[in-house]
């Protein structure tokens, strides 16, 4: 790819709660901005453009935030963009970002996301303010149906990745879920919400925020001699497909299986499996993780069951997915995806924290949004080019 | 012209407020206007963060006012109802006393000729006060603040959240094509759209294939068979929100058509318990009585004009196991 090298040089976010009732929208926001500006050892002024990605309007009522938001961001008289591709917008958010480093158009960049889903409801939203909305549970349970009766996986997948990505999260001081004494047979004995889907393998509602700074190549080998590693990008991209059509496979979908195949031809990357250390993948429903597994070309088809099965995704394992605690332990649903992005960068900066995967070197980092239909991806690595 | 078919979407959504708007609020039901300090600046509405530079700012509240001067105003002369006076009034740009920004409210002036730039003016308080913009009703000509109605006091407690009840009402067009669909729904037929380049057959009268980008009319219509093969389903158990309708666990079934490679997703279904229902039943269509209410606005929650949904026609269950994967 003939751009310009871009790395991560900072990276926060909020503690992630049901209701932060103690700050405003901007307040929530500058929270992670903040944090993401310390890391970086820089201010405001060091930033040439703001990125704001957040879910549908209608989760908080407020048409176009990223207007109101703008001085809260420090973005007057620069240039600010609002993205909006549903579930996968903090992915999307950090990619766009990203490639105006690429593209040589600014030289850092602040790429933001947020959520504040205690200011209205997100189920209402999701059913575009009628009554009998599915939700996302709703929508997603015949998908993982399907998968389940194609692989013939045992149910009790689905309750290991809860408890895993649960247990991941008491490592993680951001983390909305500290279920200490979660257990197979806690999530078994949740309330069955979306058959096959649990209460427990089901995502909270979280107020949360993330943002990450972005910058050139002079900026990322500044950083790096500082003493503060950054993480280097090694392939993005984006992709999405129609809601639906007759025989679209929700399961593996295209745009999905595509959008991988552009961010490993990017990387270098032709054993996702060997050659990547650790993923964040969004995870929202527990039998997401198999799904995604297969989707991106990290397991065979009809084998991610098996990965988890067997430990390799649990922290500590072969493949270690979502050790943050994931979509599953924390969810401000626009700033989710970019959570996943900048949680991969930290592994590969060796700022993961507790839940840091020794020697992690290559991370990727995905999600998706709306009827499984936008996806966008990105692998970073401790090196610029670690596969050539 | 297209048929429009008018929706109204109303949420009561809370904000919370944060320290300083928080403040703000809380002042107001003490009759009291606050600003922050900025510098030599003293901004009002007080903000957490310059808004030049996004810098924070160190909550340095100070109390303004409540007398102000126009520094600028405009005439209303035909109030909507959502202006914050029924009778013709100003907006205006008010400085108030001790303030170095204006403050936007609305100034009951009687007249346009009343206004003036440099004019004093002083704020009308509401009786009843919750911590919002609205406890000041408006601003009045003269140095006098007043209040509307009974003084209740001050909020009990510090105001830390608003309450913004949002309501917005569309007016949309019924697609052509979606209106055929309709207008055979009340012969109870299923009207498809076949796709000339893919073949692939759409429900709904969807009115264009999203795999080629080829818009499809009249030409293209296909009756579909009312009966089909329930290839999967969703039971949802319902969060209760304010506009929820459904209060006990409730199916949508993704309905196979006979005859057709054509999927309905996410249908509801009739005489059918949530226990019940599996992959491979067999159902058939069931259309509205005439004296019932159908949907006229197309593909609203998933069914056609006078198709509500489906029930079982007793014949036995296909045993087919790919059936469950086809989702669309
Ligand atoms: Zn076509």
């Amino acid at each position: 790819m003939s751009s310009i090298p871009c790395a991560v040089v900072g990276v926060g976010q909020t503690h992630h709660k049901s209701r932060r009732l103690d700050v405003s929208f901007g307040g929530l926001v500058r929270e992670a901005v903040f944090r993401a500006l310390d890391d970086a050892e820089m201010t405001l002024e060091d930033i040439d453009a703001v990125v704001l990605g957040k879910a549908p309007d209608l989760f908080e009522g407020v048409m176009k935030p990223e207007l109101y938001l703008s001085d809260a961001l420090g973005a007057v008289g620069k240039p600010m963009f609002r993205v909006h591709t549903a579930g996968s917008v903090g992915g999307t958010t950090a990619i766009v970002a990203a490639s105006h480093v690429q593209a040589g158009k600014h030289r850092t960049v602040l790429a933001v996301a947020f959520e504040k889903q205690s200011e209205g409801n997100a189920q209402f939203a999701l059913g575009s303010g009628k009554g009998a909305s599915l939700g996302a549970g709703g929508a997603f349970a015949p998908f993982i149906r399907s998968y389940i009766h194609r692989s013939g996986a045992p149910e009790h997948i689905g309750w290991k990745v809860a408890v895993k990505d649960r247990l991941n999260a008491l490592k993680n001081p951001y983390a909305h879920l500290q279920i200490a004494d979660i257990s197979i047979e806690k999530v078994r004995a949740s309330p069955m919400m979306w058959d096959p889907i649990r209460f427990l393998e089901s995502c909270p509602s979280s107020d949360g925020a993330c943002a990450v700074v972005l910058t050139d190549e002079a900026g990322g080998l500044a950083a790096a001699d500082a003493g503060r590693p950054p993480a280097w990008l090694l392939g993005a991209s984006s992709r999405s497909e129609p809601p639906s059509f007759p025989g679209r496979d929700p399961v593996r979908p295209a745009a999905a299986m595509v959008c991988a195949a552009d961010v490993y031809a990017q990387a270098g990357i032709t054993n996702p499996r060997e050659q990547i250390d650790m993923a964040e993948l969004y995870v929202p429903f527990s039998w997401h993780e198999a799904i995604w597994l297969e989707a991106f070309g990290i397991a065979e088809e009809g084998d991610g069951w098996r990965m988890i099965d067997d430990g390799s995704t649990e922290l500590g394992g072969s493949f270690p997915v979502n050790c943050s605690g994931g979509v599953l332990s924390s969810n401000p649903i626009g700033a989710s995806g970019l959570l996943r992005f900048a949680e991969a960068a930290n592994q590969v900066r060796g700022a993961a924290g507790e839940h840091q995967v020794d020697g992690a070197k290559v991370a990727l980092a995905m999600a998706y949004g709306a009827n499984s239909q936008y996806f966008s991806t990105w692998a970073v690595g401790a090196e610029q080019r670690p596969f050539g | 012209m297209a048929r429009l078919v008018e929706s109204t979407i109303t949420f009561p959504y809370r904000r919370s407020l944060g320290p300083v708007v928080g403040a703000f609020m809380t002042a107001l039901t003490e009759m009291r206007i606050l600003g922050t300090r900025s510098g030599d600046a003293v901004l009002v509405p007080p903000m957490e963060w310059d808004p030049r530079t996004g810098a924070e700012l160190g909550n340095d509240l100070v109390e303004v006012g409540p007398s102000g001067t126009v520094e600028s105003w405009t005439w209303v002369p035909n109030p909507s109802a959502q202006h914050p006076l029924a009778q013709p009034f100003a907006f205006a740009f008010i400085r108030l006393d001790g303030a170095t920004t204006p403050l936007l409210h609305a100034v009951d002036a009687g007249s346009p000729n009343a206004m003036s730039v440099g004019a004093r003016v002083a704020p009308r308080w509401r009786g009843e006060r919750v911590g919002a913009i609205t406890d000041i009703v408006c601003f009045v000509l003269g140095e006098s603040a007043e209040i509307e109605g009974t003084d209740a006091g001050p909020a009990s407690e510090p105001v830390t959240r608003m309450d913004y009840e949002a309501s917005i009402t569309y007016r949309n067009p019924v697609p052509v094509s979606a209106d055929r669909v309709i207008e055979a729904s009340q012969e109870h037929r299923l009207l498809g759209q076949k796709c000339p380049v893919c073949e692939r057959v759409y429900a709904g009268g969807r009115g264009y294939c999203p795999i080629d980008a080829v818009e499809l009319g009249e030409g293209h219509e296909v009756d579909l068979s009312d009966v089909g093969t329930i290839t999967n389903f969703s039971i949802v158990t319902p969060v209760q929100y304010p506009g929820q309708t459904e209060t006990e666990p409730f199916v949508r079934a993704f309905v196979l058509l006979d005859g057709s490679d054509v999927i309905l997703s996410y249908q509801p279904v009739i005489e059918l318990p949530a226990t019940d229902v599996r992959v491979g039943q067999r159902v058939v269509a069931v259309w509205a009585s005439p004296a019932e209410d159908s949907d006229e606005g197309g593909a609203m929650g998933g069914t056609y004009g006078r198709l509500i949904g489906w029930m079982p026609n007793g014949e036995p269950d296909i045993d087919d196991p790919d059936l469950v994967n086809r989702i669309f």
